[in-house]
């Protein structure tokens, strides 16, 4: 898990690029969790999000979850093929797994989500 | 430290809208208690249920259901034919030790139901598959009842194996049992469905054999609510919780608030999403 990642709570992943857009995934162990995973619905390029509101939804055999905005912004790219290779998400999440990207409207946001300790003590917390 | 509690509610036949829309409540109620619920129900009407990411075309399309009322649920996995089956909802905050992972609340609810059944004296297991399950072609069966999901309780005729696909179709067994999630914020929501026997008013591939159909003496078999209290009463063991049975429904003292739920579930662009 590389050190420049910030994380929602909701196990949705962000790597804020120089520009400030933010690329977005879900962790390894959210992927993990959710086991088998069948179909994955994407919101379009262009849609407005706020942070915390669903932006897609991800189906495994036995469960859909949404996927969350971790910060308010512009959709501003989406990985198109991963719907059709969702195996890539559990293979690469942090990287060839990513599903879209977000300019956020405000950079600063980025500072409430979690640094990747305070991530992987929250996953600790929830495994027990 | 208290003993925590299971809440159980059941609620008097509703129509499809009505049943999801108390269900998405109970999500959150699950929430604001902090504890794991279970509401059981049935349905004025036969009624089909679609797994969210179900398409409609296919549902429109199949002869056997046609003229039955659709609802789309929240949560995933195939189309089920209600009102031969026992439906359950549960939900438990993710912070429960079975909310973490789809699969735990899913095995220990399925677990508690084949130890009920053993106890009449019906022969019902766990399936479990032998390679991954996205790898088999029949995931997108239409129906529930098709699919075999790890965890998913089926039939097992006297003298077979334990249940899995190594020997092809034969060693599948008949599913009795299904459940799907729907992981919301905070909360997971659980539907699932004991198929208590065939139901009448479908055919062909959408008619399952349920429990009554399948065990040699169906008339020995005890009354649903005797299956229902043993159910619970293993899941509470499970959980080390004491189980809390609800007078008065849960449907009827937020009729209200489900209603405003239910205008979505009634929408047809909701049962068309897909």
């Amino acid at each position: 898990m590389a050190a420049d990642l910030k994380f929602a709570k909701t196990h949705e992943w962000v790597r804020q690029d120089a520009g400030g857009v933010g690329t977005v995934g879900i962790s390894a162990y959210a992927v993990e969790a959710l086991t088998d995973l069948v179909f994955m619905q994407l919101p379009p390029v262009g849609r407005r999000v706020k942070a915390g509101e669903s932006i897609g939804e991800i189906e495994s055999v036995k469960a859909v979850s949404d996927l969350y905005a971790p910060v308010s912004g512009e959709v501003v790219a989406v990985n198109t093929t991963l719907p059709g290779q969702l195996d890539t998400l559990g293979k690469d999440p942090y990287n060839a797994g990513w599903i879209v990207k977000i300019k956020p409207d405000d950079p600063a946001e980025m500072a409430g989500l979690l640094d990747r300790a305070a991530y992987e003590a929250l996953v600790k917390s929830q495994s027990h | 430290m208290a003993t925590p509690v299971i809440h159980v509610w059941c609620d008097e036949p509703a129509d499809g809208p009505t049943n999801m829309a108390a269900d998405e409540v109970l999500a959150g109620e699950s929430l604001r208690r902090g504890a794991l619920l279970v509401r059981l129900y049935g349905w004025e009407t036969t009624t089909i249920s679609l797994g969210a990411f179900q398409k409609h075309e296919d549902a429109l399309a199949a002869v056997e259901i046609q003229g039955l009322p659709l609802v789309r649920r929240p949560s995933g996995g195939g189309a089920i034919v209600h009102g031969s089956d026992l439906t359950y909802a549960a939900a438990v905050p993710k912070t429960h030790p079975w909310g973490a992972s789809p699969q735990a609340l899913y095995d220990a609810l399925h677990e508690a139901l084949v130890r009920t059944l053993a106890g009449i004296g019906v022969d019902a297991a766990l399936w479990r598959p032998s390679q991954p399950v996205s790898a088999h072609a029949d995931d997108e069966s239409f129906f529930c009842f098709d699919r075999r999901a790890s965890g998913d309780v089926v039939f097992r005729p006297a003298a077979s194996a334990e249940p899995d696909d190594s020997a092809g179709q034969a060693g599948r067994g008949h599913k009795i049992m299904g459940s799907a999630q729907r992981r919301l914020e905070g909360a997971v929501l659980q539907h699932g469905s004991l198929l208590l026997r065939q139901n009448t008013l479908v055919h062909g591939r959408a008619a399952h054999p349920g429990l009554a159909d399948l065990v040699a003496a169906p008339a020995d078999l005890p009354g649903n609510g005797q299956i229902v209290d043993r159910w619970l009463d293993l899941v509470a063991r499970e959980a080390r919780a004491d189980v809390v049975r609800e007078t008065g429904g849960f449907l009827a003292p937020r009729a209200e608030e489900v209603a405003g739920y239910a205008a979505r579930f009634r929408e047809p662009r909701w049962t068309a999403r897909r």
